[in-house]
């Protein structure tokens, strides 16, 4: 098990160093630079000249990279060319953000997905199950940011359930209950709308899984002992049925990254997703790649937990 | 046991069926507003064909007050973006326009101007120049104090001229600062101090300028004092990314910053000790709406103004009954220039080439003449956005030359400019060749943006064509933005591919041009030389042109130079407007108006929704 995730963690670590790269490669080719937005007759084009060699845009790539580079290995992103402050400091404001938009997510999408794809498996052709299917059709067409814009407008607007945009009520001061508060009303409709289509996949899955397993051996022989349906559903049925849901785990956290950008940037909520975009919009190239580098361990991390709790949870596919 | 447990699962499951058909339900729900719109939207093009268009002349840019103020209130500021607010909150080193939506808020400038952006004597200091229009006195008044009670001071001005000035300040406007006297030693270090700043008494500065131009008195003054008691301990390198200016920015406006979260909103209490007195509203709530969400923001009286509205979105929702719409015209216009030469990266000049593909000046004016820009805003714009004639916009009312017509539409008068100047369709396909006979494609670059860019383009390719000119859009199709000005020659690496372009300038308070058009200049993206512009643009800021009348005069011959030599051509002037929530009092946006945030004041707790 240990010697499992070690040689894993020992892949990992080129396959970040090989990312940055490309990352650092691809950013660089993007046209225009952090300074590009400032055209404005009223500011003085040697004055941004003078800023572009300053921030030391004006080097080749390679140097660039290996200044980069050096922070990185020392925990020092680099300076946010737009916010002027340090990359980490405000990765860290956005991150919070994003790490409680996406539990919450995580949390509803299991939440709706395992009582719909029991019910579905279970009841496999009743009423009750082609209903559900149809909603997973609808999930699998719908797409997300469409999806959220209606959510936003039905709940945010038409009902006013729900705040619209931001992370908290303003005005509030952190740290107190009522704050608190404000943050989980905040993102309760983002991470409903990402987690109802987000839902979808492992509804299906999980429902196949159950109608696969309902025809093993093991559970005619179970029934044979006389064991209740129920238990037959819960002990022998879901169990080996979640398996596979167990090892998607770490690839729906894949999933709710490529979710975050297009979710965050509809309710204006200010986290990793929301920067992601507006710093290539505005070519912030420190914060770009720091982003993008995140995204991607989380990414390689994500395949790794997979991998992890596939091989806790299924003993025959442990390495020896 | 076991079978409850079971049945309570189905129950859940039951109701999470029930919750999603009820989120199905919604769907169709939803679908039918948005038909509802449609009709509308059909209902007001019929109107549209005998007078469905608006104009700017219909809106004020004062809010009419109905109602009796109550006592305080609460007010909340809209700031329309898709990025977050950058949160370097000082004027000194700012960058971003959203940043100063929040500054407005809790800081402002020493002096105020009026409506023809002339600085007056009505704001935190009054002015006088000498004689020779170099040197100036400011005198800040007795009651203007910081937030934290200290009084703004004379040394806090010196200062943000200083940090400004220091080879370590991080903010794009180490340019402002230049024209002052010793400026050049300082920066370049040999100098301690700025030795045509002095420093008279606590209130009084006296600044001494390189140059008299009449642009000083139009922004060309630094009027942002930093406080010198916080940050003058400060390296200066740290100061924009310090707590005093991110978390907890100091300034002397009307109200005080509260709380900040990052990026998202800001809520301020007002300043007891404002200088023109404690503000009528208690608290301002800022926050960043996102602009696909703007309409239904203030459909339902979430917020009680925005920082703009989508024009393009404003047919629709023209009747929406709880706000009034403001309108200003917007210091911008859009243009379509020529490609005449390239950038000197050395010297620092333009480079022209008189063998450009647009070299010829019929060609160019021909180009002009083509195209209908009237129609243009009227089809695409609702009348929001009006033909162009000259370089200067209606927004500098004084200096805007509204007896030159421009080039106005004339297609034929196009094909006879084209005919008489030899492009000539030889082959006889419909397209005109060059002088030569050889087969002329001109290449257009047009940037990406909203939905109108795609259309607009291919109207303008049309209209060309309509008079025999082949156009093609570079690459095949519209250039997001950095691509655009990188090609366009913001870094002076002009991509020799492209002839023509459409872009957009927003212009200075100070109406003079030679930021955008004299031949030393970077954004001279026409690299377009001609001596009488140089003399025009020269005169246009000498001693003389400190009489209003002989300025005028001079930019009156300028635009109609620019109306003759065509390097670009003005295509459309815009409208800017803000809706305003009915139970909001004193509100006005544009310049000079008098009323100023302090002022305002509200009927009502809430902001009124839509019926």
């Amino acid at each position: 098990m240990w010697k499992f995730t070690v040689r894993r963690i020992g892949i990992m670590i080129p396959q970040i160093a090989l990312l940055s790269i490309l990352i650092f490669i691809m950013a660089k080719m993007m046209p225009g630079d952090a300074l590009s937005g400032l055209i404005d007759p009223s500011i003085d084009p040697a004055t941004i000249e003078a800023m572009r060699d300053r921030l030391g845009l004006n080097n080749p790539w390679h140097i660039q990279y290996v200044d980069w580079i050096k922070g990185v290995i020392q925990g020092d992103f680099g300076q946010s060319f737009r916010f002027k402050m340090p990359v980490t400091e405000l990765i860290s404001q956005r991150l919070i953000n994003t790490f409680w938009l996406s539990l919450a997510t995580l949390i509803l999408t299991y939440l709706i997905a395992i009582p719909l794809g029991i019910t579905s498996g279970r009841y496999n052709d009743t009423w009750a199950d082609r209903l559900i299917t149809g909603y997973t059709y609808v999930g699998f067409a719908a797409p997300l940011f469409i999806f959220a814009l209606i959510m936003v407008w039905i709940f945010g607007f038409h009902f006013g359930w729900f705040p619209t945009s931001g992370s908290v009520k303003p005005g509030l001061s952190p740290g107190t209950f009522e704050y608190v508060l404000s943050k989980i009303n905040h993102l309760m409709l983002p991470a409903l709308s990402m987690a109802l289509i987000a839902t979808v996949t492992t509804v299906q899955y999980l429902r196949s899984e159950i109608i696969d397993t309902k025809q093993k051996d093991f559970v005619v022989t179970a029934r044979a002992k006389g064991a209740s349906e129920s238990r037959v559903y819960n002990r022998h049925i879901l169990r080996n049925s979640l398996l596979p849901i167990a090892a998607f785990f770490g690839y729906e956290i894949t999933g709710l990254i490529g979710g975050t950008i297009f979710i965050e940037n509809i309710f204006g909520y200010p986290g990793m997703g929301q920067l992601f975009l507006e710093s290539i919009t505005l070519r912030d190239f420190s914060v770009v790649t720091t982003v993008v580098l995140i995204f991607g361990i989380a990414s390689i991390l994500g395949a790794l937990i997979s991998d992890i709790i596939l091989s806790l949870v299924d003993p025959r596919i442990r390495i020896k | 046991m076991v079978g409850k447990k079971s049945a309570s699962k189905v129950l859940f499951a039951v109701l999470l069926v029930l919750l999603l058909a009820l989120a199905a339900c919604n769907k169709t729900e939803d679908a039918k507003p948005a038909d509802s719109g449609d009709k509308k939207e059909e209902g007001k093009k019929e109107e549209a064909k005998d007078d469905g268009l608006y104009s700017i002349e219909d809106f004020s840019n004062v809010k009419t007050n109905e109602g009796e103020a109550i006592e305080g209130g609460a007010f909340t500021f809209g700031l329309v973006s898709d990025t977050a607010f950058e949160g370097t909150l000082n004027w000194n080193f700012y960058s971003g326009d959203p940043d100063s939506q929040v500054l407005e808020w809790f800081d402002e400038g020493l002096l105020t101007w009026d409506s023809s952006f002339v600085y007056t004597n009505d704001g935190a200091a009054t002015y006088e120049s000498s004689e020779d229009g170099r040197t100036f006195t400011f005198t800040i008044r007795d009651n203007v104090n910081w937030h934290d009670g200290k009084p703004v001071t004379a040394e806090d001005w010196l200062f943000a001229h200083e940090v400004i000035g220091h080879a370590d300040y991080d903010g794009p406007r180490a340019g402002d600062v230049l024209n002052i006297v010793g400026m050049d030693e300082f920066q370049a270090g040999t100098s301690d101090t700025i030795s045509g700043i002095e420093v008279v008494s606590d209130k009084v500065l006296k600044i001494t300028y390189k140059e008299a131009t009449p642009s000083l008195i139009t922004g060309g003054i630094w009027t942002y004092p930093l406080a010198k008691h916080i940050f003058g301990d400060m390296p200066v390198k740290d100061i924009s990314s310090s707590p005093e200016v991110r978390q907890k920015p100091i300034g002397f406006g009307p109200f005080k910053v509260d709380t900040i979260v990052p990026g998202e909103s800001v809520t301020f209490t007002k300043n007891e000790d404002y200088w023109r007195g404690a503000p009528k509203l208690d608290t301002v709530t800022l926050k960043v709406i996102n602009p696909n969400v703007v309409v239904q923001s203030l459909k339902k009286g979430d917020v009680d103004t925005v920082s703009d509205f989508p024009v393009a979105q404003f047919p629709d929702n023209a009747d929406m009954s709880n706000v009034e719409f403001l309108g200003a015209v917007d210091r911008a216009y859009s243009y379509v220039g020529f490609k005449l030469g390239s950038w000197d990266k050395e010297k620092k000049v333009v480079k022209p080439n008189p063998d450009a593909k647009m070299a010829d000046v019929n060609l160019r004016k021909a180009m002009w003449h083509a195209v209908d820009n009237d129609t243009v805003g009227k089809k695409f714009y609702h009348g929001l956005r009006w033909a162009a004639t000259t370089l200067i916009p209606p927004s500098h009312p004084e200096y805007h030359d509204e007896t030159n017509p421009g080039t106005p539409y004339d297609p034929e008068k196009a094909k006879q400019l084209l005919e008489d100047a030899g492009f000539k369709d030889v082959d006889g396909d419909g397209i005109r060749e060059d002088k030569e006979g050889k087969p002329l494609v001109i290449n257009y670059a047009a940037m990406s943006g909203d939905d109108i860019a795609e259309p607009l383009a291919q109207y303008y390719i049309q209209a060309w064509e309509a008079v025999g000119l082949k156009v093609q859009l570079l690459d095949g199709r519209l250039q997001e933005f950095n691509t655009f000005y990188e090609g366009v020659g913001q870094k002076g690496n002009d991509n020799p591919d492209i002839d023509v372009y459409a872009a957009a300038w927003g212009v200075g308070i100070d109406v003079d041009p030679s930021g955008l058009y004299a031949n030393n200049v970077l954004y001279n993206f026409s690299r377009w030389e001609n001596e009488e512009n140089d003399r025009l643009l020269a005169e246009g800021i000498s001693e003389e042109a400190f009489d209003v009348e002989k300025r005028k005069e001079i930019y009156n011959e300028w635009q109609q130079l620019m109306s003759e030599e065509v390097p670009v051509f003005p295509t459309l002037y815009r409208a800017a407007l803000v809706p305003v929530n009915n139970r909001v009092l004193n509100y006005a946006i544009g310049d000079g108006t008098g009323i100023y945030r302090s002022d305002i004041e509200v009927t009502a707790d809430k902001p009124f929704a839509d019926k």
